[in-house]
């Protein structure tokens, strides 16, 4: 009842505040999740990797990558690239990426 | 010190509310993203190739490589639709997350310093009142356009073709920009930064570098319009920078701190990131690294068939104009051959109206395919310095700068 009230007031008041050539822009959300494991390096990856970027970074590079070319990825993401990745997570988060995206993974 | 993690939406709500209208969209929901319309589905010709094609701010329906930051390929139909790439389809390229939404144009400012005699703080009308606005057409390339082509495959955003555009640039000389605050003696390179951002401290932010003879060349233009109109957002808005015949890394958008330096730029997406062999080729052996790297530069030569696409059926018999472009870094495009028999025959395709030696260059011939089978139509472009495009495609580690000579495999029944 009071909510939307509240709301339109909000509004009214962002009008107001709002520089009158200003150009906004509204960006859509993520438009994929990451494929959900019960592997430990799934929490991290949506805890760590998903912080700066979206999942298309992972799921369009190609199924025939291995171990070696994502843990590479992964550990450039901590350096230089600045990802809070302690080694423990490194290895968890390339081993649910190489067995869900990779060529380690039991469906495509 | 680093953030934790959940400091992203903390970041971009702070941005948002100092923006203020913002808090008409989200001020109850928290940030209230609408979440992205998919209209359809395409499948680009590469392993893992299936891309949604949506539609984001200012911007028609575009291949989405990714969503957050935006990065957007521009569907290769357009192409075959005219020499310049409609504002709404041109391609968008982000490094980070932190990127602008809301940029109120009567407070922006852009700021010159380092080594001048007198830094500056510029706003829009001041910008453009340091002299004559200069246009130019020009193209814009991702140094990775295409990536996803390369064999073997290598690391990075997986481009098809999408990744470049060509636009009608107005702005004012970068020189004049300069010339205002005064180059000082000893000065060797300028940077060039944006209002976007990167989501955690420890990230790189975007920062890029010109030698400063470059910078000063004339040719490298501050912009801020694009086809007659404003930038859209997603494309740099309010200026950015403009550098004919350069890979795209080069025209940094929002372009809001410009600072000449006395010694090379030493931030990582110049020290590290875009560079390529430093030899003629710009390539090496297929899974081989270069000994030395040099900062990725001018595009090299490419062409495409853009009025026939991979698998089309023609009428045997029937004689049709086969279309396309051609583009190079900035020599200008000599000569443009078509084979219709996978390479071993060649004829000149005669060229279109001439909009710039940065320009696509439009390219025609006339085709018909005598008898039933399969054609492999083959396009190779020479410049005015004798430059063209290799028929093997040339490989290296970052998978930049594709050009080879392109193939569309066509049936006439």
């Amino acid at each position: 009842m009071i909510l939307p009230l509240l709301r339109a007031a909000a509004a009214v008041l962002a009008l107001l505040a709002a520089p009158a050539g200003a150009l906004d822009i509204t960006l859509p959300g993520d438009s994929s999740a990451l494929q959900p494991s019960d592997l430990p390096g799934y929490a991290l990856a949506q805890a760590k990797c998903l912080t700066c970027h979206s999942t298309e970074y992972v799921q369009y590079q190609p199924a025939t990558l291995g171990r070696t070319y994502w843990k590479a990825t992964v550990a450039k993401m901590k350096k230089p690239f600045g990802a809070a990745l302690d080694d423990a997570d490194i290895d968890a988060i390339t081993d649910y990426l190489v067995r869900t995206y990779g060529n380690e993974r039991s469906t495509r | 010190m680093p953030r934790d993690f959940d400091a992203a939406p903390q970041r971009r709500r702070r941005r948002l509310l100092g923006a203020a209208a913002a808090g008409a969209l989200g001020g109850f929901t928290g940030m209230s993203r609408r979440s992205i319309a998919a209209e359809s589905q395409l499948t680009l010709p590469f392993d893992n190739g299936q891309r949604a094609l949506a539609t984001f701010p200012q911007k028609r329906p575009m291949i989405v490589l990714t969503t957050r930051p935006p990065q957007l390929e521009t569907p290769f139909e357009i192409f075959d639709q005219g020499l310049i790439t409609p504002n709404d389809a041109f391609f968008v390229r982000y490094h980070l997350s932190g990127i602008p939404t809301s940029v109120d144009p009567a407070a922006f400012r852009l700021n010159v310093s380092g080594k001048v005699d007198k830094p500056l703080s510029l706003g829009l009308a001041e910008l453009k009142a340091l002299g004559e606005p200069i246009e130019i057409v020009a193209v814009n390339q991702c140094s990775g356009n295409s990536r996803a082509l390369f064999a073997p495959r290598v690391n990075g955003g997986q481009l098809g073709n999408g990744a470049m555009g060509n636009a009608r640039w107005t702005g004012i000389a970068l020189k004049r920009v300069l010339e205002a605050a005064g180059v000082q003696a000893g000065a060797v390179q300028v940077s060039f930064d944006g209002l976007d951002q990167p989501i955690r401290d420890a990230t790189p932010d975007f920062v890029k570098a010109l030698p400063v003879e470059q910078a000063l060349d004339g040719e490298v233009m501050v912009a801020w319009a694009m086809n007659g109109e404003d930038l859209p957002m997603l494309n740099g808005y309010p200026i950015r920078l403009v550098v004919p015949g350069h890979y795209g890394t080069y025209w940094v958008k929002h372009l809001s701190d410009i600072k000449v330096l006395d010694a090379p730029f030493t931030g990582f997406w110049m020290a590290s990131a875009y560079r390529i062999p430093d030899n003629a080729c710009s390539c090496v052996e297929p899974g081989t690294a270069p000994a030395r790297t040099v900062p990725i530069g001018r595009f090299n030569v490419r062409s495409f068939i853009t009025s026939l696409r991979d698998g089309a059926r023609l009428p045997v018999g029937h004689e049709r104009l086969v279309k396309g472009i051609a583009f190079d870094g900035g020599q200008g495009i000599r000569e443009v051959a078509f084979s219709d028999d996978d390479g071993r025959s060649w004829r000149i395709a005669t060229l279109g109206r001439d909009l710039g030696r940065f320009s696509f260059r439009e390219w025609t011939i006339s085709f018909k395919p005598a008898a039933k089978g399969d054609y492999a139509l083959r396009v190779r472009a020479v410049n005015r310095a004798g430059q063209s495009q290799p028929l093997d495609a040339l490989w290296n580690p970052p998978g930049y700068m594709r050009n080879v000579v392109e193939t569309v495999r066509v049936t006439a029944a």
